[in-house]
């Protein structure tokens, strides 16, 4: 029989940006129990979408449930729409879609992997990760006319075409961005120090990961080969040279390479996608209702989203379900504090780079 | 030096989120990441409301964080702005007249400076800080401090209203 402490963390914390409250009863350093709660930001956009918002709108609402995978939501939505409606989409809207969600998934493994360099006292690997990511902020500013929330791709197509001019820059600063992508894949690869902070610290199993259904990066550094991008058909990725990544350890160090080499194919699929870009429409008009109903998942950054969309020939859509991957995370990070350490507890969380204001919506 | 020189040439942060979709978060990170370099005007990003002067308010005050958002404000030191960061924390934005939603920061608590945008572009933040910072000098020459009490010798335990009676030398009620 220890110390019994419990301690309070969040929902207000110097270390969260999103608020998000735990409560860990420690012994002796060691968690013996968590509660969490996340509920902080809950917002009613389901509701909304099905009372508010017409069809049409829907896709920008969505996107403004998170800001880091904004494109994947609407993505998911506007993909689960077309299905219903059975509209034909142009190849280079599909293209185009490719390109600004890999660029998306980019930036955003780039701000997990700084963040989780944060919290291991690494404010200068931070700095430099920050910096390289600006880079990609502006190329997708360059894109799409925003640099969070882009509203890139609508019912029908995309928004916005690219230009020949804007093509060639593109290509140009992604050369550099992959030479800076490469080093800070070096820098967490080999660093010592990282590597004994990292290593067996948070291990998820591959049984673990099986049973309590982990997705997205965590799961691939588990060993469980799971990506939506190869299992659902809904943006031509084999034809730009996709590759899974895979690795065995589970543990934190895991995770990040493979965000790491996550970037890194993001980045040649890209170029690829941009090389073999088809000629044509971006848009097509879509006439009448939907009516049935349809369901997509989408690898966002984070992993598997899932979108279940039912129609009944109005304007107003009757049921929008949106499930997120962080949802489908929590169940194993609250498996992985009870006896683990207090200290590892931030490293962990970020690790899984869990995002609130999809899961509370 | 006092303390005054330090906070007009050091203002701290505190930056709370009460329901915005990370857009507008990330792009305050932004703002003190490299590119931008906000901490070059001395400011810097701390969790702590009992030390900070500017508080930054990103998203549309849901009915949880309203609690949350008041106890901030009330926690931090006189004299003290309120930034207001996105559309959403200006107005409600897309949330506005959601089921959760109180809409804009301003029906919660007063608000200083509004940046618009969805999501605010960094620049526009700096810039809304930094009008921030001239308010906040405006604010600190026409401060008033609160009366302070008179030190009391207290021999015997004395009841609250009595004491309080004593030290502001007012008669209760009058
Ligand atoms: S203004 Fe836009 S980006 Fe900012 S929190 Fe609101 S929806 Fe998100």
């Amino acid at each position: 029989m220890g110390n019994r402490i419990t301690i309070p963390f969040g929902s207000q914390h110097v270390a969260l940006p999103e608020p998000i409250k735990f409560v860990f009863q420690t012994e002796n350093e060691r968690i013996t129990s968590v509660e969490v709660d996340v509920g902080y930001v809950h917002r009613g956009i389901e509701k909304a979408c099905q009372t508010k918002f017409k069809y049409t709108q829907v896709g920008y609402v969505v996107a403004r449930v998170c800001g880091l995978c904004s494109i994947s939501h609407t993505l998911a939505y506007v993909t689960a729409v077309e299905r219903l409606m059975e509209v034909e989409v142009p190849k280079r809207a599909l293209y185009l879609r490719l390109i600004v969600s890999e660029l998306d998934r980019v930036h955003s493994h780039l701000l997990a992997m700084g963040h989780t360099a944060e919290v291991a006292g690494y404010e200068n690997l931070f700095m430099q990760t920050f910096r390289y990511r600006e880079t990609v902020m502006e190329l997708l500013e360059l894109l799409t006319g925003n640099r969070v929330q882009y509203d890139y791709a609508c019912i029908g197509g995309v928004n916005r075409d690219v230009t020949p001019e804007v093509a060639k820059t593109l290509k140009e600063r992604l050369k550099e961005l992959k030479e800076k992508c490469l080093w800070i894949k070096d820098v967490f690869e080999n660093d010592l120090t990282l590597k004994y902070r990292w290593k067996g610290v948070g291990v998820v199993t591959k049984e673990m990961a099986k049973e309590f259904n982990v997705v997205g990066p965590p799961a691939r550094a588990a060993g469980l080969e799971t990506d939506c991008r190869a299992e659902f058909n809904y943006l031509p990725f084999d034809e730009v040279g996709y590759k899974m990544v895979v690795r065995k350890g589970g543990d934190i160090y895991d995770r990040n390479l493979v965000r790491a080499y996550e970037v890194l194919n993001s980045i040649e699929m890209v170029e690829n996608a941009l090389d073999s870009l088809p000629q044509g429409e971006i848009k097509v008009p879509v006439k009448g209702l939907p009516d049935g109903e349809s369901f997509v998942r989408v690898e966002a950054p984070r992993g598997e989203l899932f979108y279940y969309v039912k129609g009944s020939k109005k304007l107003v859509l009757d049921r929008v379900r949106i499930r997120v991957p962080t949802f489908a995370n929590i169940p194993v990070m609250k498996e992985l504090f009870i006896g683990m350490d207090y200290s590892d507890v931030p490293a962990t969380v970020i690790s899984f780079d869990p995002c609130l204001s999809c899961t509370a919506r | 030096m006092d303390l005054k020189k330090f906070r007009s040439k050091s203002p701290w942060l505190l930056h709370y989120n009460t329901g915005s979709c990370n857009g507008c978060d990330i792009e305050i990170l932004a703002c003190l990441a490299p590119k931008y370099d906000l901490e070059r005007f001395g400011i810097l990003n701390r969790g702590n409301p009992k030390q900070s002067d500017v508080l930054i308010v990103t998203g549309p005050v849901t009915k949880r964080a309203r609690e949350r958002l008041i106890r901030l404000y009330l926690e931090m030191p006189e004299p003290k702005v309120v930034v207001a960061v996105g559309a959403c924390a200006c107005t409600g934005g897309v949330f506005r007249h959601m089921y959760n939603v109180l809409n804009g920061v301003d029906k919660v608590i007063p608000v200083d400076v509004y940046v618009p945008g969805c999501a605010a572009r960094p620049e526009a933040i700096i810039d809304g800080v930094v009008k921030a910072l001239e308010i906040l000098e405006r604010k600190r020459k026409d401060f008033v401090p609160p009366k302070v009490c008179k030190n009391l010798e207290v021999k015997e335990p004395v009841n609250r209203k009595f004491f309080l009676e004593k030290c502001l030398g007012v008669k209760n009620g009058s």
